[in-house]
Order: structure tokens, then sequence, then C-alpha cells
């Protein structure tokens, strides 16, 4: 591989690292399938890309990505919790109507960003940054938003969201509002998935209305390849966890591309990664057993 | 402390599984009383307490805990005033985080949760000082997860949890069923004792009627979703465990065919 497909992998998968930290918060910590990542990290490409082509600040329309994906995660969670829909289908519900609404905020099938000012773009022009701005930026935003979803899992209302995923029955019987826990977490979740997608769309210079179709799947590969390799024992080191297992599955993805595969078979690709660790014995034994939540929830 | 009132509640109503759990049953507790509840299975003692805890509304009736009146509470708002352990030592305790998170969550219980940093220093040897006083040796491991400890260490954990921010009412629901009968025993002596220092008021079900008669100050039996006895003081004290047969076949006008109250 050379340095240069290596450093674009390297970049993307941090990028991609911001979603995955997204996938964690629900999958592992609140123990809930979100498939809404789909349709919200398509979400923060479209809004970023319709915002920054029409001559707005790209930081801002960045952070507008990010307002957008708490919402269509809000949305989710309140049609599971109010209307009782069971998680799965919440997901693919908000996911589907994602689909047209990110049609509409584009207003065509894609946007191209050429040479148009994205934040990528503004760090360049900063010393030094010509060459390594979108890795030292991506790397940068990671590790923030990695380190405040620490600190918020290890807060009142954090313990309670993961006490929300481990045991409900308990967190209610001391007086939380596990509807509201399950809000906040999708709603944070969708916000870093649409967040890493305006950060995806202004790297490759277009947002594409089908961006985001099998994300969720390459985020929950990312998730499993991190855990494994890194270990959960504590929340920080399961968050390091999930963000080099986000860079680990990039390089395996480049090295596939290596081998002569087309992109297309990617997405046939990362499923095989995720059937073979889901199906491992080993690697099952040490992904489900190892936090006692999921051994003590088939006993609830 | 707390007051019942008449409360109806069928399951699966205007189905083939419709099933009157509770039937206008009524029952007053004042405040630092340790009731025991006993009854033949699917009598409908824990519908009694999973009604008063919230984990379902009452079709009919009146509950209220001191002077709230919490018939239309969802149950996590009742969790400021009623406390709970469960027969499963599973379920008391998330086990995939430490001991001092389970324990700050339940020293919040009832309390607005906020965006601060969970367990101070402070509390934790807090924390610590409380689980010495089990004679577990926990207070060496804080930082343990859950998910490590026996169910008798789970289930001693959960009580201290229910007492750590003071209940008006804690509710036990065979807690002490699924343990070994040595581990029992401890896990029973820790509630006399942690009763009695906090004067908790407490409902407390079991199958075991020598524990029925020997812990606490009073005894309820019901079959049928009522009471069909209400023991106090002289007439407690002079009850034996046979009588306590005999006095249930007559007040319900059946035969006990539970071999689980049998055996106990
Ligand atoms: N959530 C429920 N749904 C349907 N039926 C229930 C439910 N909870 C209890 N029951 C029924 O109500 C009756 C009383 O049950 P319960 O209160 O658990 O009895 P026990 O005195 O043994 O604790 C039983 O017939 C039981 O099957
Ligand atoms: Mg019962």
């Amino acid at each position: 591989m050379s340095w240069q497909v290596f450093s674009g992998t390297l970049e993307q998968g941090l990028m991609y690292a911001i979603m995955v930290l997204g996938v964690y918060l629900t999958f592992r910590v609140l123990d809930y399938a979100d498939l809404t990542v789909d349709g919200s990290f398509t979400l923060g490409a479209a809004i970023a890309a319709r915002l920054i082509f029409s001559g707005q600040n790209p930081w801002l329309a960045s952070g507008l990505a990010f307002l957008g994906g708490l919402l269509a995660g809000a949305f989710t969670g309140v049609l599971h919790t109010k209307f009782k829909i069971t998680p799965l289908l919440s997901g693919i519900l908000t996911m589907t109507a994602l689909y047209s609404v990110n049609l509409r905020i584009m207003g065509r099938p894609n946007i191209p960003l050429l040479r148009l000012r994205t934040i990528f773009s503004d760090v360049a022009q900063l010393p030094f940054m010509e060459r390594y701005g979108v890795l030292v930026l991506s790397l940068i935003t990671v590790l923030i938003l990695g380190h405040f979803l620490y600190l918020f899992l290890e807060t009142e209302i954090g313990i309670a969201l993961r006490a929300t995923g481990d045991n409900e029955v308990m967190i209610r019987s001391q007086g939380v509002n596990t509807d509201r826990m399950k809000i906040l977490g999708l709603s944070l979740s969708n916000g870093m998935v649409a967040f890493a997608g305006s950060y995806v769309a202004q790297n490759q210079q277009f947002a594409d209305a089908s961006m985001g179709i099998g994300m969720i799947i390459a985020g929950l590969a990312s998730v499993i390849i991190g855990e494994v390799l890194i270990g959960t024992t504590t929340i920080r080191r399961t968050i390091l966890a999930v963000i080099f297992g986000a860079v680990v599955y990039r390089v395996i993805i480049a090295l596939v591309l290596q081998l002569g595969l087309a992109p297309t078979d990617l997405k046939l690709v990362t499923s095989i990664i995720v059937i073979i660790a889901l199906t491992s014995p080993g690697i099952k034994k040490r992904i489900f057993t190892r936090s006692g939540s999921r051994v003590g929830k088939e006993e609830n | 402390m707390l007051s019942v009132r008449k409360i109806l509640k069928t399951f699966n109503k205007g189905t083939i599984n419709e099933k009157q759990a509770l039937n206008g049953i009524s029952l007053q507790l004042a405040a630092g009383d340790f009731v025991t509840v006993i009854g033949s299975n699917g009598a409908g003692k824990s519908t009694l307490l999973n009604s008063i805890a919230g984990d379902f509304l009452i079709d009919q009736g009146e509950i209220r805990i001191a002077s709230y009146e919490i018939t239309g509470w969802p149950q996590y708002k009742r969790a400021s005033l009623v406390s709970r352990v469960f027969q499963d030592p599973m379920r008391g305790t998330a086990a995939s985080m430490t001991i001092e998170e389970n324990m700050v969550m339940a020293l919040r219980r009832g309390q607005s949760r906020r965006l601060r940093r969970a367990i101070s220093v402070k509390e934790r040897e807090y924390f610590r000082g409380e689980l010495r006083k089990l004679g577990l040796g926990l207070e060496d491991r804080l930082t343990n997860k859950v998910s490590l400890l026996s169910g008798g260490q789970r289930q001693a954990l959960t009580l201290l949890m229910a007492t750590l921010r003071e209940p008006k009412l804690i509710l036990l629901d065979e807690h002490t069923a699924a343990l070994d009968p040595k581990t029992a025993e401890k896990v029973l002596d820790l509630t006399c004792r942690v009763a009695a220092e906090n004067r908790l008021t407490t409902l407390m079900i079991t199958h075991n009627l020598d524990h029925a008669l020997s812990v606490g100050n009073r005894t309820i039996m019901m079959h049928e979703g009522r009471i069909i006895l209400d023991l106090r003081e002289g007439e407690r004290a002079n009850m034996t465990i046979n009588r306590l047969f005999e006095m249930f076949e007559k007040a319900s006008g059946s035969h006990i065919h539970n071999d689980r109250m049998i055996l106990a």
C-alpha cells in the first residue's frame, strides 16, 4: 500500500470513527439496534452539502448537520418509546422517511462540492496543513468527541443511560425515566453519525442520496473489530477500541480493494466480516459475555 | 405510611386468559411496620407489591404513601418513595456496571440526574463504609463489575442499595428465595438489621412460614387477591405454623395444594 493510499485510508478511518462512536452508543451502551444510521449519515451529508453549495459557512453547515442528526435520532426514539414500535422497525421507518427528506434537502440525487469552501479547505490554509489537514482535523474531531462521550458516560445522566441499556427494570425502579434516556441516546448517536456524514461529504467533495447505504453494518463491523482487538474492560478503553476499530476496518477495506475486488463488492465483504464475527464462537464469547449484561438480560 | 384501598386488578381483560389478580384488597401500614406476606402461589402477593411500585396502573382503588396519592403516578416517579428487592438477584443491579456505579444510581433514587460527574471522592468513602458493614469483603471491590459477584452478594448489594436513600416504603418479593439456605439466612438477618436501624416500613413476601412469623411485627395471608388473615401482637405471638395452616384452610374454605408452602 502506498503512503498516499495509507494516509487516505487513515483519514477515512478517523472520519468514519465519528460515526462509529454513535453506533457504539446505541448498539453497545443502549443495547438498541438502531437502523436510523443509514439515513442520518446521508442526512448530515445532505444538510452540509446543500448549505455549502448555497454559499454558507462550512463550519456552520457541519454544526447544522449534527443538529439534523439529533432530530432524526429523537424521532426514532419517540416512535419506539411513545408509540411502542419495535427498535428495529422504528429505525427502519425513520431511515426510509429520511431517504425522501434527504432528496428534498438536496433538491437532486447528488451535489458536487468541487472547489467550494469546506472545513477541510479552511484547514488546508493553515501552516503545515496543506497535506495533512484532513488527517489532523479528523483526528482532533474524533478525539474530542470520544473524550466528551467518555466524560458524558461518567456523569449521573450518563450512567443512567448505560443502566437503561443494561437493566431497564432496575434503573426505572431507581427513578429514571428510561424513555427519555433512550431518546437522548438515540439522538446523540445520530447527531454524531450525521456529523460524520458532513465530514465525509466535504472530504470527497460531493454528497449523494445513497451514500449512507450499509453504513450501519460498517459501523457494527468497526465496533466489533475494535472490541476484539483492544477489549472493553472500561468505558475509556472501549471508546478507544471502537475508534481504532473504525480505522482497522478501513484498512481491511483498502486491502481488499488492492486485491482487485470491485468497490461494489465492499458491502458484501463488510457483511461477511460481521457474519464471521457473530458466528465464530471464540469472538462471539469475547463480545457477548464479557460485559455480563447480555448474559443477565436473557435471565430477566 | 402506606394505605391501599379497595384495589382491583385484572390481567388480560376480555380474553380467555382473564385473571383477576387483586380483588378489592385493602391494607394500612403504620410507619415502621414490618409486615410479612404469605399465601399460596398465584394469590396475588407479587401483584400487590407490583401495583404499589407502579409496574402497571390498577383498575380501581387508591394507593397512598405518606401524604402522596400515587395511584396514577408512573413507576419512575414512585421511586422517590418506594424501593424494592426482587427474587431474582439479576434484576436489582446492572451487571456490566461497577459496584460503585450501581450504588450511586441507588443513592440518587428519585432525584433528577444531572450532567455532573457521578461519583465524588466523599461518596466513594461512604460506599466503602456501607459495604464494610455487610461483612462480605465488597468494600475493596468498588470498581469491580457486578457480574463478578455471587447471587448472595448481589442480593445483599441490592438490599443495601434499596436503603441508601431512605425510602418511605421498602418492598421485598421473596428476596431470599433464590439463594442457598445459608446465604438466605444471612440476607434475611441483614434485612432485619437495616429495617430496624432505619425504622423502615416494610412489606416482605416470603414462602417460609417460619420467617413469616419470626420476622417483623405483623403477618398477612392472601388468597385469591384478598387478605384472609391479618395477625398482630398477641395473636401473632401465639401463632404456630401448624395453626397457620389450619386458619388458612378455614378462612379460604379450601385446602392448600401448594407444596412450596407446605415444604416451607
Ligand atoms: N403481568 C401479568 N400478566 C398476566 N397475568 C399475571 C401477571 N402478573 C400476575 N399474573 C397472574 O395473576 C395471578 C397472581 O399472580 P402473583 O401476584 O404473581 O401471585 P403470587 O402470590 O404467587 O405472587 C396469577 O394467576 C398470575 O398468573
Ligand atoms: Mg410472587
